[in-house]
Protein backbone atom coordinates (compact mmCIF):
# COMPACT_ATOMS: atom_id res chain seq x y z
CA UNK A 1 0.00 0.00 0.00
CA UNK A 2 1.00 3.54 -0.66
CA UNK A 3 1.55 4.72 2.89
CA UNK A 4 3.93 7.64 2.59
CA UNK A 5 1.26 10.25 2.07
CA UNK A 6 3.71 13.16 2.18
CA UNK A 7 5.51 11.69 -0.83
CA UNK A 8 2.25 11.21 -2.73
CA UNK A 9 1.29 14.81 -1.98
CA UNK A 10 4.68 16.22 -3.05
CA UNK A 11 4.52 14.33 -6.34
CA UNK A 12 0.93 15.46 -6.91
CA UNK A 13 1.76 19.10 -6.24
CA UNK A 14 4.69 19.19 -8.69
CA UNK A 15 4.20 22.03 -11.19
CA UNK A 16 6.03 23.41 -14.21
CA UNK A 17 6.05 27.01 -15.48
CA UNK A 18 5.43 27.01 -19.22
CA UNK A 19 5.90 29.82 -21.72
CA UNK A 20 3.88 29.25 -24.90
CA UNK A 21 4.90 31.14 -28.05
CA UNK A 22 3.03 31.14 -31.32
CA UNK A 23 5.15 29.86 -34.24
CA UNK A 24 6.36 32.85 -36.28
CA UNK A 25 4.99 31.57 -39.59
CA UNK A 26 1.49 31.31 -38.07
CA UNK A 27 1.25 34.96 -37.08
CA UNK A 28 -1.10 36.81 -39.43
CA UNK A 29 -1.59 39.93 -37.33
CA UNK A 30 0.57 43.06 -37.57
CA UNK A 31 0.91 42.97 -33.82
CA UNK A 32 3.09 40.25 -32.32
CA UNK A 33 1.18 38.17 -29.74
CA UNK A 34 2.47 38.21 -26.18
CA UNK A 35 3.77 34.85 -24.99
CA UNK A 36 1.34 33.00 -22.72
CA UNK A 37 2.64 31.95 -19.30
CA UNK A 38 1.00 29.31 -17.13
CA UNK A 39 1.84 26.96 -14.24
CA UNK A 40 0.69 23.43 -15.02
CA UNK A 41 0.61 20.23 -12.93
CA UNK A 42 3.43 17.89 -13.89
CA UNK A 43 1.01 14.94 -13.67
CA UNK A 44 -1.51 16.37 -16.14
CA UNK A 45 -1.71 16.19 -19.93
CA UNK A 46 -1.38 19.13 -22.32
CA UNK A 47 -4.92 18.90 -23.81
CA UNK A 48 -6.31 19.42 -20.28
CA UNK A 49 -4.47 22.69 -19.60
CA UNK A 50 -4.33 24.62 -22.88
CA UNK A 51 -7.87 25.95 -23.49
CA UNK A 52 -7.03 29.49 -22.34
CA UNK A 53 -3.75 29.51 -24.21
CA UNK A 54 -5.50 28.46 -27.42
CA UNK A 55 -8.06 31.27 -27.08
CA UNK A 56 -5.22 33.74 -26.50
CA UNK A 57 -3.50 32.89 -29.79
CA UNK A 58 -6.55 32.26 -32.00
CA UNK A 59 -7.00 35.90 -32.99
CA UNK A 60 -3.44 36.16 -34.31
CA UNK A 61 -3.67 33.30 -36.80
CA UNK A 62 -5.27 32.95 -40.20
CA UNK A 63 -8.97 32.22 -39.63
CA UNK A 64 -8.92 29.33 -42.07
CA UNK A 65 -6.66 27.49 -39.58
CA UNK A 66 -8.76 28.31 -36.51
CA UNK A 67 -10.47 24.89 -36.53
CA UNK A 68 -7.41 22.81 -37.28
CA UNK A 69 -5.76 20.78 -34.57
CA UNK A 70 -3.26 22.64 -32.42
CA UNK A 71 0.05 20.97 -31.54
CA UNK A 72 3.19 21.84 -29.60
CA UNK A 73 6.89 21.47 -30.07
CA UNK A 74 10.02 21.96 -28.01
CA UNK A 75 13.16 22.69 -30.06
CA UNK A 76 11.46 21.37 -33.22
CA UNK A 77 10.51 18.11 -31.51
CA UNK A 78 6.72 17.59 -31.51
CA UNK A 79 5.35 16.84 -28.02
CA UNK A 80 3.14 13.77 -27.63
CA UNK A 81 0.01 14.86 -25.78
CA UNK A 82 -0.62 11.35 -24.46
CA UNK A 83 2.50 11.50 -22.24
CA UNK A 84 2.25 13.31 -18.89
CA UNK A 85 3.65 16.86 -19.03
CA UNK A 86 6.24 16.32 -16.31
CA UNK A 87 7.56 13.24 -18.08
CA UNK A 88 7.96 15.17 -21.36
CA UNK A 89 9.94 17.84 -19.54
CA UNK A 90 12.20 15.24 -17.89
CA UNK A 91 12.75 13.56 -21.28
CA UNK A 92 13.67 16.72 -23.20
CA UNK A 93 15.08 19.01 -20.49
CA UNK A 94 16.08 16.66 -17.67
CA UNK A 95 19.80 17.20 -18.22
CA UNK A 96 19.54 20.84 -19.16
CA UNK A 97 16.84 22.52 -17.07
CA UNK A 98 15.09 25.40 -18.75
CA UNK A 99 12.49 27.34 -16.75
CA UNK A 100 10.05 28.51 -17.79
CA UNK A 101 9.83 25.76 -20.37
CA UNK A 102 9.39 27.55 -23.69
CA UNK A 103 7.19 25.71 -26.17
CA UNK A 104 6.05 26.64 -29.68
CA UNK A 105 2.38 26.50 -30.65
CA UNK A 106 1.31 25.41 -34.15
CA UNK A 107 -2.00 25.31 -36.00
CA UNK A 108 -0.71 24.00 -39.34
CA UNK A 109 1.55 21.21 -40.64
CA UNK A 110 0.35 18.62 -38.10
CA UNK A 111 3.12 15.96 -37.90
CA UNK A 112 0.93 12.97 -38.78
CA UNK A 113 3.75 10.45 -38.58
CA UNK A 114 4.72 11.43 -35.01
CA UNK A 115 1.64 12.63 -33.13
CA UNK A 116 -1.71 10.98 -32.49
CA UNK A 117 -4.79 13.07 -33.15
CA UNK A 118 -6.61 14.48 -30.16
CA UNK A 119 -9.94 15.93 -31.32
CA UNK A 120 -11.30 16.31 -27.76
CA UNK A 121 -10.74 15.47 -24.10
CA UNK A 122 -12.69 12.20 -24.37
CA UNK A 123 -9.78 10.84 -26.37
CA UNK A 124 -7.41 11.74 -23.53
CA UNK A 125 -9.73 10.03 -21.04
CA UNK A 126 -9.94 6.87 -23.18
CA UNK A 127 -6.16 6.76 -23.49
CA UNK A 128 -5.75 7.34 -19.75
CA UNK A 129 -8.25 4.65 -18.70
CA UNK A 130 -6.72 2.14 -21.08
CA UNK A 131 -3.26 2.73 -19.59
CA UNK A 132 -4.61 2.29 -16.04
CA UNK A 133 -6.21 -1.01 -17.17
CA UNK A 134 -2.94 -2.18 -18.68
CA UNK A 135 -1.14 -1.38 -15.42
CA UNK A 136 -3.77 -3.31 -13.46
CA UNK A 137 -3.33 -6.35 -15.72
CA UNK A 138 0.36 -6.31 -14.78
CA UNK A 139 -0.23 -5.71 -11.06
CA UNK A 140 -3.36 -7.74 -10.30
CA UNK A 141 -4.27 -9.57 -13.54
CA UNK A 142 -6.76 -6.77 -14.15
CA UNK A 143 -8.95 -7.78 -11.22
CA UNK A 144 -9.17 -4.41 -9.50
CA UNK A 145 -10.25 -2.41 -12.54
CA UNK A 146 -12.75 -5.07 -13.65
CA UNK A 147 -14.45 -5.15 -10.25
CA UNK A 148 -14.66 -1.35 -9.93
CA UNK A 149 -17.80 0.43 -10.94
CA UNK A 150 -18.06 2.91 -13.78
CA UNK A 151 -18.36 5.76 -11.30
CA UNK A 152 -15.05 4.75 -9.70
CA UNK A 153 -13.35 4.92 -13.10
CA UNK A 154 -14.87 8.37 -13.63
CA UNK A 155 -13.73 9.51 -10.20
CA UNK A 156 -10.13 8.61 -11.03
CA UNK A 157 -10.26 10.60 -14.23
CA UNK A 158 -12.11 13.59 -12.73
CA UNK A 159 -9.70 13.66 -9.79
CA UNK A 160 -6.81 13.97 -12.21
CA UNK A 161 -8.56 16.38 -14.57
CA UNK A 162 -9.68 18.70 -11.76
CA UNK A 163 -6.48 18.40 -9.70
CA UNK A 164 -8.32 16.87 -6.70
CA UNK A 165 -5.83 14.78 -4.73
CA UNK A 166 -8.31 13.26 -2.23
CA UNK A 167 -10.88 12.41 -4.89
CA UNK A 168 -8.22 10.69 -6.99
CA UNK A 169 -6.50 8.78 -4.17
CA UNK A 170 -9.78 7.54 -2.65
CA UNK A 171 -9.95 5.26 -5.72
CA UNK A 172 -6.31 4.95 -6.70
CA UNK A 173 -5.37 3.44 -3.32
CA UNK A 174 -7.30 0.30 -4.31
CA UNK A 175 -5.09 -0.01 -7.39
CA UNK A 176 -2.01 0.24 -5.15
CA UNK A 177 -2.93 -2.65 -2.84
CA UNK A 178 -1.10 -5.96 -2.92
CA UNK A 179 -3.27 -9.05 -3.33
CA UNK A 180 -3.06 -12.55 -1.93
CA UNK A 181 -0.45 -13.49 0.63
CA UNK A 182 2.36 -11.83 -1.30
CA UNK A 183 3.75 -8.45 -0.37
CA UNK A 184 3.74 -6.64 -3.66
CA UNK A 185 2.38 -6.62 -7.19
CA UNK A 186 2.62 -9.49 -9.65
CA UNK A 187 4.59 -7.25 -12.00
CA UNK A 188 5.61 -3.59 -11.83
CA UNK A 189 4.07 -1.37 -14.55
CA UNK A 190 7.16 0.43 -15.81
CA UNK A 191 8.35 2.11 -19.00
CA UNK A 192 11.96 3.13 -19.42
CA UNK A 193 12.80 5.77 -22.02
CA UNK A 194 16.16 6.50 -23.60
CA UNK A 195 16.92 10.09 -24.57
CA UNK A 196 16.11 9.34 -28.22
CA UNK A 197 12.53 8.73 -27.02
CA UNK A 198 12.52 4.95 -27.53
CA UNK A 199 10.54 3.14 -24.85
CA UNK A 200 11.28 -0.22 -23.27
CA UNK A 201 8.55 -2.06 -21.43
CA UNK A 202 9.40 -5.45 -19.95
CA UNK A 203 7.95 -7.81 -17.36
CA UNK A 204 9.56 -6.78 -14.08
CA UNK A 205 8.83 -8.57 -10.82
CA UNK A 206 9.09 -6.59 -7.57
CA UNK A 207 11.06 -9.48 -6.08
CA UNK A 208 14.30 -11.26 -6.80
CA UNK A 209 14.36 -15.05 -7.16
CA UNK A 210 15.36 -15.39 -3.49
CA UNK A 211 12.27 -13.43 -2.41
CA UNK A 212 14.13 -10.24 -1.47
CA UNK A 213 12.88 -6.86 -2.66
CA UNK A 214 14.23 -5.95 -6.09
CA UNK A 215 15.90 -2.56 -6.37
CA UNK A 216 16.27 -0.22 -9.35
CA UNK A 217 19.94 -1.17 -9.64
CA UNK A 218 19.08 -4.88 -9.83
CA UNK A 219 16.37 -4.29 -12.42
CA UNK A 220 18.66 -2.24 -14.68
CA UNK A 221 21.47 -4.80 -14.54
CA UNK A 222 18.95 -7.45 -15.64
CA UNK A 223 17.43 -5.38 -18.46
CA UNK A 224 20.56 -3.54 -19.60
CA UNK A 225 23.53 -5.78 -18.69
CA UNK A 226 25.87 -3.52 -20.69
CA UNK A 227 25.05 -0.38 -18.70
CA UNK A 228 27.31 0.38 -15.74
CA UNK A 229 27.10 4.11 -15.42
CA UNK A 230 23.61 5.54 -15.66
CA UNK A 231 21.03 7.74 -13.98
CA UNK A 232 17.27 7.33 -13.75
CA UNK A 233 15.04 10.36 -13.51
CA UNK A 234 11.33 10.80 -12.86
CA UNK A 235 9.30 13.76 -11.52
CA UNK A 236 12.44 15.86 -11.89
CA UNK A 237 14.28 13.68 -9.37
CA UNK A 238 17.33 11.48 -9.88
CA UNK A 239 16.35 8.25 -8.14
CA UNK A 240 18.62 6.53 -5.60
CA UNK A 241 19.44 3.19 -7.19
CA UNK A 242 18.82 1.21 -4.02
CA UNK A 243 15.11 2.19 -4.06
CA UNK A 244 12.89 -0.93 -3.95
CA UNK A 245 10.68 -1.21 -7.04
CA UNK A 246 7.54 -2.00 -5.08
CA UNK A 247 7.78 1.22 -3.03
CA UNK A 248 8.61 3.19 -6.15
CA UNK A 249 5.59 1.81 -7.99
CA UNK A 250 3.22 2.62 -5.12
CA UNK A 251 4.50 6.15 -4.57
CA UNK A 252 6.04 7.50 -7.75
CA UNK A 253 3.87 6.11 -10.52
CA UNK A 254 2.08 8.67 -12.66
CA UNK A 255 -1.73 8.77 -12.34
CA UNK A 256 -1.86 6.25 -15.24
CA UNK A 257 -0.30 3.81 -12.71
CA UNK A 258 2.92 3.44 -14.71
CA UNK A 259 6.42 4.41 -13.65
CA UNK A 260 7.86 6.51 -16.48
CA UNK A 261 11.63 6.64 -16.04
CA UNK A 262 14.21 8.40 -18.20
CA UNK A 263 17.56 6.60 -18.37
CA UNK A 264 20.74 8.37 -19.42
CA UNK B 1 -12.68 -9.99 -18.07
CA UNK B 2 -9.39 -10.81 -16.42
CA UNK B 3 -8.83 -14.21 -17.94
CA UNK B 4 -5.54 -13.31 -19.61
CA UNK B 5 -2.48 -15.14 -18.38
CA UNK B 6 0.75 -13.22 -18.32
CA UNK B 7 3.79 -14.87 -19.79
CA UNK B 8 5.52 -16.56 -16.92
CA UNK B 9 9.07 -15.99 -18.06
CA UNK B 10 10.92 -12.85 -17.17
CA UNK B 11 13.43 -13.00 -19.98
CA UNK B 12 14.06 -10.31 -22.55
CA UNK B 13 14.62 -11.68 -25.99
CA UNK B 14 15.42 -15.34 -25.85
CA UNK B 15 12.13 -16.54 -27.28
CA UNK B 16 11.86 -13.80 -29.89
CA UNK B 17 12.38 -15.30 -33.33
CA UNK B 18 15.51 -14.14 -35.05
CA UNK B 19 16.13 -14.52 -38.78
CA UNK B 20 18.40 -17.45 -39.62
CA UNK B 21 21.39 -15.42 -40.76
CA UNK B 22 21.45 -13.42 -37.56
CA UNK B 23 21.29 -16.32 -35.18
CA UNK B 24 24.84 -16.15 -33.86
CA UNK B 25 24.49 -12.51 -33.06
CA UNK B 26 21.99 -12.53 -30.23
CA UNK B 27 22.76 -9.26 -28.47
CA UNK B 28 19.58 -7.63 -29.79
CA UNK B 29 21.34 -5.20 -32.14
CA UNK B 30 19.11 -2.60 -33.77
CA UNK B 31 19.72 -3.85 -37.31
CA UNK B 32 18.52 -7.37 -36.71
CA UNK B 33 15.25 -8.23 -38.34
CA UNK B 34 13.51 -9.60 -35.31
CA UNK B 35 10.04 -10.90 -36.10
CA UNK B 36 7.23 -11.54 -33.67
CA UNK B 37 4.25 -13.81 -34.31
CA UNK B 38 0.92 -12.15 -33.79
CA UNK B 39 -2.51 -13.78 -33.86
CA UNK B 40 -5.39 -11.56 -34.99
CA UNK B 41 -8.83 -12.51 -33.69
CA UNK B 42 -12.06 -10.87 -34.73
CA UNK B 43 -14.59 -9.98 -32.08
CA UNK B 44 -18.05 -8.43 -32.10
CA UNK B 45 -19.18 -7.41 -35.58
CA UNK B 46 -15.72 -7.43 -37.19
CA UNK B 47 -15.14 -9.58 -40.27
CA UNK B 48 -12.82 -12.57 -39.80
CA UNK B 49 -9.42 -12.57 -41.49
CA UNK B 50 -8.64 -15.67 -43.58
CA UNK B 51 -5.02 -15.59 -42.45
CA UNK B 52 -4.86 -14.93 -38.74
CA UNK B 53 -1.22 -15.54 -37.89
CA UNK B 54 1.39 -13.06 -39.07
CA UNK B 55 5.06 -12.48 -38.38
CA UNK B 56 5.73 -8.77 -37.96
CA UNK B 57 8.81 -6.66 -37.38
CA UNK B 58 9.24 -6.32 -33.61
CA UNK B 59 9.83 -2.57 -33.86
CA UNK B 60 6.56 -1.82 -35.71
CA UNK B 61 4.04 0.31 -33.83
CA UNK B 62 0.52 -0.94 -33.09
CA UNK B 63 -0.87 1.82 -35.33
CA UNK B 64 0.84 0.13 -38.28
CA UNK B 65 -0.93 -3.16 -37.47
CA UNK B 66 -4.26 -1.35 -37.24
CA UNK B 67 -3.72 0.16 -40.70
CA UNK B 68 -2.72 -3.27 -41.99
CA UNK B 69 -5.95 -4.87 -40.70
CA UNK B 70 -8.05 -2.06 -42.13
CA UNK B 71 -6.45 -2.54 -45.54
CA UNK B 72 -6.76 -6.33 -45.38
CA UNK B 73 -10.46 -6.08 -44.49
CA UNK B 74 -10.93 -3.32 -47.08
CA UNK B 75 -12.49 -0.97 -44.55
CA UNK B 76 -13.22 2.61 -45.55
CA UNK B 77 -10.65 5.12 -44.24
CA UNK B 78 -13.24 6.69 -41.91
CA UNK B 79 -14.34 3.34 -40.44
CA UNK B 80 -13.03 2.75 -36.96
CA UNK B 81 -11.03 -0.19 -35.76
CA UNK B 82 -10.23 -1.01 -32.14
CA UNK B 83 -7.45 -3.32 -31.05
CA UNK B 84 -7.18 -4.98 -27.66
CA UNK B 85 -4.58 -6.89 -25.67
CA UNK B 86 -5.72 -9.56 -23.19
CA UNK B 87 -9.30 -8.58 -24.10
CA UNK B 88 -8.79 -5.79 -21.59
CA UNK B 89 -7.02 -2.68 -22.79
CA UNK B 90 -6.42 -0.81 -26.04
CA UNK B 91 -2.67 -0.21 -26.49
CA UNK B 92 -1.53 3.20 -27.69
CA UNK B 93 -1.00 3.27 -31.49
CA UNK B 94 2.63 4.31 -30.94
CA UNK B 95 3.41 1.37 -28.62
CA UNK B 96 5.76 -1.04 -30.38
CA UNK B 97 4.90 -4.72 -30.86
CA UNK B 98 7.99 -5.92 -28.98
CA UNK B 99 7.00 -4.18 -25.74
CA UNK B 100 3.55 -5.78 -25.80
CA UNK B 101 4.92 -9.19 -26.72
CA UNK B 102 7.45 -9.07 -23.88
CA UNK B 103 4.75 -8.27 -21.32
CA UNK B 104 1.63 -9.96 -22.66
CA UNK B 105 2.81 -12.63 -25.11
CA UNK B 106 1.72 -16.23 -24.48
CA UNK B 107 3.02 -19.44 -26.08
CA UNK B 108 5.43 -17.55 -28.30
CA UNK B 109 2.90 -15.17 -29.80
CA UNK B 110 0.96 -12.01 -29.10
CA UNK B 111 -2.82 -12.33 -29.37
CA UNK B 112 -4.67 -9.20 -30.49
CA UNK B 113 -8.44 -8.88 -30.70
CA UNK B 114 -9.89 -6.40 -33.16
CA UNK B 115 -13.37 -5.04 -33.58
CA UNK B 116 -15.22 -2.18 -35.24
CA UNK B 117 -16.81 -0.80 -32.11
CA UNK B 118 -15.46 -0.35 -28.61
CA UNK B 119 -15.51 -3.76 -26.92
CA UNK B 120 -13.69 -3.47 -23.62
CA UNK B 121 -13.99 0.19 -22.80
Amino acid sequence: MANDREVLREIWDGKLPICFQLAQEEIMDIQQPDPFYVMVPRLSYFPLVIDKMKRHFLRYISQENADSEMWLDYNDQPLKWHYPIGFLYDLFCGNDPQLPWTLTVHFTKFPEDILLHCPNKDVVEAHYMSTVKEADVLKHRGQVMSTMQKKDHSQLWLGLQNDKFDQFWAINRRLMESHGDSEGFKYIPIRIYSDDGTCNQRLVSPKNNDGSRKTLQQMISELYPEKNDFNLRTHGIILPLDTPLQWLSEHMSYPDNFLHLCIY
Amino acid sequence: MADGKLAANNSNTQDVKVDQENKENDDAGKNEKVKIDILLKATGNAPIMKKKKWAVDAEKPIGWIMEFIKKYLKLEPEEKLFLYVNQTFAPSPDQIVRNLYECFGTDGKLVLHYCKSQAWG
